[in-house]
């Protein structure tokens, strides 16, 4: 009886594991999310994107589909059908959210562009010129494809002659003591302000001793009456607690930063649910220094590092000044954001990008995940960066997905309702239906543009002749780390023989010294016509070279990409002693981006001490 | 009622009996201690956030959390079952249990419910260092699963501690266990994906049930291969009964 069970078992176990082997899936990598570039988007305003979450505003809908057509959403389901000939994106594991929108900002230069590489699609400027309203206003209402993010602005702010907002050297009307404010509202509306913004702050928040002017009680109630009557939606910065309960008492539709000065009283939560009014936290100027969603945090993440323009690492590195002074402001603006978002004010994502700690686009990822830092589920979060800030500030047919509404669209990689920094991980953006590209306007990228096409033969270099050229190209050129401040060096001359028979290769020698952690030394190979220029080889798909040496390790290296701050993509291969020829995938250089090919090493590496490496008939097929 | 409340009072407290002393006896051996709550943490500092940390954005954190989590109970159940049975069969301790008023089972369930304690240890040790160091955001009820998936996970690990631990004798059994346990935790994918491996260990890691466990922890963070979760399932609960039962017949038949 007990043989009988035993045998069973073994039986039963065989049997299930025969079943599980036969039944697994192929262990092909869950689709990164960083290393992978992008895929490319389709043609035109008209694709299909099949499988995958959409997030359409105001809730989650999993494995559905979406059709633009002409620039404009035409189904979004679980049932819709993908007709024939159109372009289909695989989102599996992906979602698709609608073009965020940062209800604060000042937007003036590259700043709309900056934002919409980073999936914003809509930044609402709340100090900024008035003479272009008219035209932010026609290409806002445009379907072309456009490289900027869309605007909608409050022109020049409302405040006292020099008060805050006065000192960034354009002049602009100001509110002074005795000015009609009918009449100065009225000028506003009539320059094409789509929203007015008043400004009460005194500094005594962020200074200990400069105190400035700035606009009384009476006129903050003055101003949101003629604004009202112009039916345009009034918001209002303060610093102080008392400001705010001034200014919602007063009838303001919302705040335009949280206030630091002390915690959230039960009167200005109150004041804020009775008049329904919004605020606009503004966390990621607030709270520098202080971990995950700050500037400094946004600058190493590797999902945007890559995309942000050299003024913006900058920038995201600073902080206010006062913000050293009161160590307590950061955390006490998450509390006060966690006060009232509990007690049920509408929150809305905004970053006051344009400030020291921010960049326009970035920002806002950072101030989704503040915003869950500061008590909001993942899902509030994306709605206070889409369809709440459109109803709110008036913002037509945007932060939705839906028939009809313009395909202002961002696909990222993974679950953001979930996770909330996965809206960073972004594989595409599409602005009135036209696919965006990522590339960031560093002075490099954008004076190259598309990088010529390799030249078709696959042969880069056998060094028969005695010229040391590579063809075509900027020829073999040393390259150690004596360029980051380490020791190692090479040469490299041409030997006879080469491999296979043939007249000559490359000898590269020289000495791998201690004391750098990542130390290299070998050659360059260059194909642009200046010096690390890039190359288009994303035709080819394989290295082929031979190589000779000593028994060490070695790495190709090759550099690319955007920038020329890029990590190199490396493989190791064996120098042993006989010529063996090397085959790489240029699939196992991860990272590497082959359309924008600027370099191609051949480099010792650790551990230190003298190498002799030996390459012939280098070619990429 | 007095009488069937006594006997049920008097027939828990050897089970209970036989847990604390177990758990004191684990608590004073530091060479199981040790190792099986500090090597998952240790590992998934190094690999998960410090050498994983910043170059995926949290990507390698969530997925070792998931598994790292699997490979720690693995070694506690393994360990502290597997290991100290086959010891105590080889000193006659089995035996001598066998000849006193204490249930049956009382003694292998105490194991049991240690190899599950120390894993909700493991568990939370590394859900706070993933949380705090790694900035792992998960919602609760993800956490939640983890925690219990770990937990009840010990079972198939148990059942094959078990076995190994009657097959065995007590000095080479330390070797055997580790001879298992490492390359079976690196062949299902817990210490890096299986992508890295060549294709045919890929294709066999469906016979390890390491491989399923982790498959149904990756679910929960949503980094799995996309197999059925029922499967999975399946192929741990045969594990489970298969070598206890294997393991009940050498018990009983040899001590």
């Amino acid at each position: 009886m007990k043989f009988r069970i035993e045998w069973i078992a073994v039986a039963a176990l065989v049997a299930v594991l025969t079943v599980a082997v036969v039944n697994q899936p192929p262990s092909a990598q869950p689709r990164p999310s960083a290393a992978q570039p992008a895929q490319s988007l389709p043609e035109g305003n008209t694709f299909a994107v099949r499988d995958v979450r959409i997030f359409d505003g105001e809730r989650m809908i999993e494995n559905a589909n979406l059709l633009v057509r002409d620039g404009l959403v035409e189904a979004v389901g679980p049932a819709v059908a993908i007709p024939a000939g159109i372009e289909v994106i695989d989102g599996i594991g992906r979602t698709i959210l609608p073009g965020l929108i940062d209800a604060h900002t000042h937007s003036w230069g590259e700043a709309r562009r900056d934002a919409l590489r980073f999936g914003v699609t809509v930044e609402v400027d709340l100090h900024g010129d008035s003479n272009r309203l008219a035209q932010i206003r026609r290409e806002r209402e445009s379907m072309r494809a456009t490289d900027e993010a869309d605007l909608w602005a409050a022109g020049f702010a409302v405040t006292t002659a020099g008060g805050h907002g006065t000192q960034y050297g354009f002049a602009f009307p100001t509110l002074a003591g005795d000015t009609d404010v009918d009449e100065f509202v009225s000028a506003r509306v009539g320059e094409g302000v789509d929203l007015v913004k008043l400004i009460v702050e005194d500094l005594s928040v962020h200074s200990a001793t400069t105190r400035w002017p700035t606009l009384s009680p009476g006129q903050v109630q003055a101003v949101i009456v003629a604004a009202k009557r112009h039916q345009r939606t009034t918001v209002v910065h303060v610093s102080r607690e008392q400001d705010a309960l001034m200014a919602l008492r007063a009838g303001a539709d919302g705040l335009a930063h949280v206030f630091l000065d002390r915690e959230a009283s039960d009167e200005v939560i109150q004041a804020a649910r009775e008049h329904d009014a919004f605020v606009v936290p503004t966390l990621s100027v607030f709270v520098a220094g202080s971990g995950p969603g700050d500037g400094a945090s946004l600058g190493t993440d590797v999902r945007l590092r890559d995309h942000l323009g050299s003024a913006q690492t900058q920038s995201l590195k600073a902080a206010f000044p006062s913000l050293s002074a009161h160590p307590e402001y950061p955390q006490r603006a998450l509390d006060n954001v966690r006060r009232l978002h509990a007690a049920g004010v509408a929150i809305l994502a905004g970053t006051d990008a344009g400030n020291p700690g921010t960049a326009h686009g970035a920002s806002l990822h950072g101030e989704l995940e503040l915003l869950v830092r500061a008590g909001m589920s993942p899902l509030e979060a994306l709605r206070a960066a889409t369809s709440l800030p459109a109803q709110r500030l008036g913002l037509d047919g945007r932060g939705r997905i839906a028939p009809g509404l313009r395909a202002d669209l961002v696909l990222v990689e993974g679950d953001p309702g979930t996770d909330i920094t996965a809206t960073r991980a972004i594989q595409g953006i599409w602005k009135n239906g036209h696919g965006v590209s990522r590339a960031p306007l560093s002075a490099e990228a954008s004076a190259a543009g598309p990088a010529p096409v390799a030249p078709a033969q696959s042969l880069i270099a056998d060094f028969e002749s005695v010229a040391l050229d590579g063809t075509p190209g900027s020829g073999w050129q040393v390259t150690s780390d004596r360029m980051m401040g380490g020791a190692s060096s090479a040469t490299f001359r041409r030997v006879e023989p080469g491999a296979l028979d043939s007249a000559g290769a490359l000898e590269i020698t020289g000495e791998i010294a201690a004391g750098f952690a990542f130390p290299w030394a070998g050659v360059m190979y260059m194909p642009g016509s200046a010096p690390m220029q890039p190359v288009d080889f994303s035709s080819r798909s394989e290295l082929v070279f031979h190589a000779r040496g000593d028994g060490r390790e070695y790495n190709v290296m090759l550099m690319s990409g955007a920038t020329l701050q890029g990590m190199p993509a490396m493989h190791a291969f064996v120098a042993g002693a006989d010529w063996a020829e090397v085959r790489l995938p240029l699939a196992l250089f991860s990272g590497a981006d082959l359309a924008r090919l600027r370099g191609l090493g051949f480099t010792a590496g650790a551990p230190a001490g003298t190498f002799n490496l030996r390459i012939d008939r280098v070619e990429l097929r | 009622m007095e009488t069937i409340m006594i006997f049920s009072q008097r027939s828990l407290r050897p089970y209970w009996l036989e847990a604390k002393y177990e758990f004191l006896r684990l608590l004073r051996t530091p060479s199981y201690v040790l190792p099986t709550l500090l090597f998952p943490a240790l590992f998934y500092v190094l690999f998960g956030v410090i050498l994983g940390g910043s170059r995926s954005g949290g990507e390698m954190a969530r997925y070792l959390l998931a598994t790292y989590g699997v490979f720690g109970i693995m070694g506690s159940a393994l360990f502290g079952f597997g290991l100290t049975i086959a010891i105590e069969r080889e000193r006659g301790y089995l035996t001598f249990k066998r000849a006193l008023p204490v249930p049956p089972g009382a003694l292998l369930l105490a194991k049991m419910v240690m190899a599950m304690l120390f894993a909700a240890i493991i568990s939370i040790m590394l859900a706070v260092i993933a949380s705090t160091l790694a900035g792992v955001r998960l919602a609760p009820t993800q956490w939640l699963l983890l925690f219990v998936i770990n937990i009840v996970g010990t079972l198939p690990f148990c059942a094959l501690g078990l076995w190994i631990g009657t097959r065995v004798g007590g000095q080479a059994a330390p070797a055997v266990v580790n001879a298992i346990y490492l390359p079976m935790a690196f062949l299902s994918g817990l210490w890096m994906p299986l992508s890295i491996l060549p294709a045919i260990f890929g294709k066999l890691a469906a016979v390890w049930p390491s491989y399923h466990l982790g498959q149904i922890a990756l679910k929960v963070v949503g980094r799995d291969l996309g197999g059925s979760v029922w499967l999975h399932l399946l192929v741990l609960v045969v594990v489970t009964v298969a070598f206890f039962v294997m393991a009940r017949r050498r018990l009983i038949a040899v001590g």
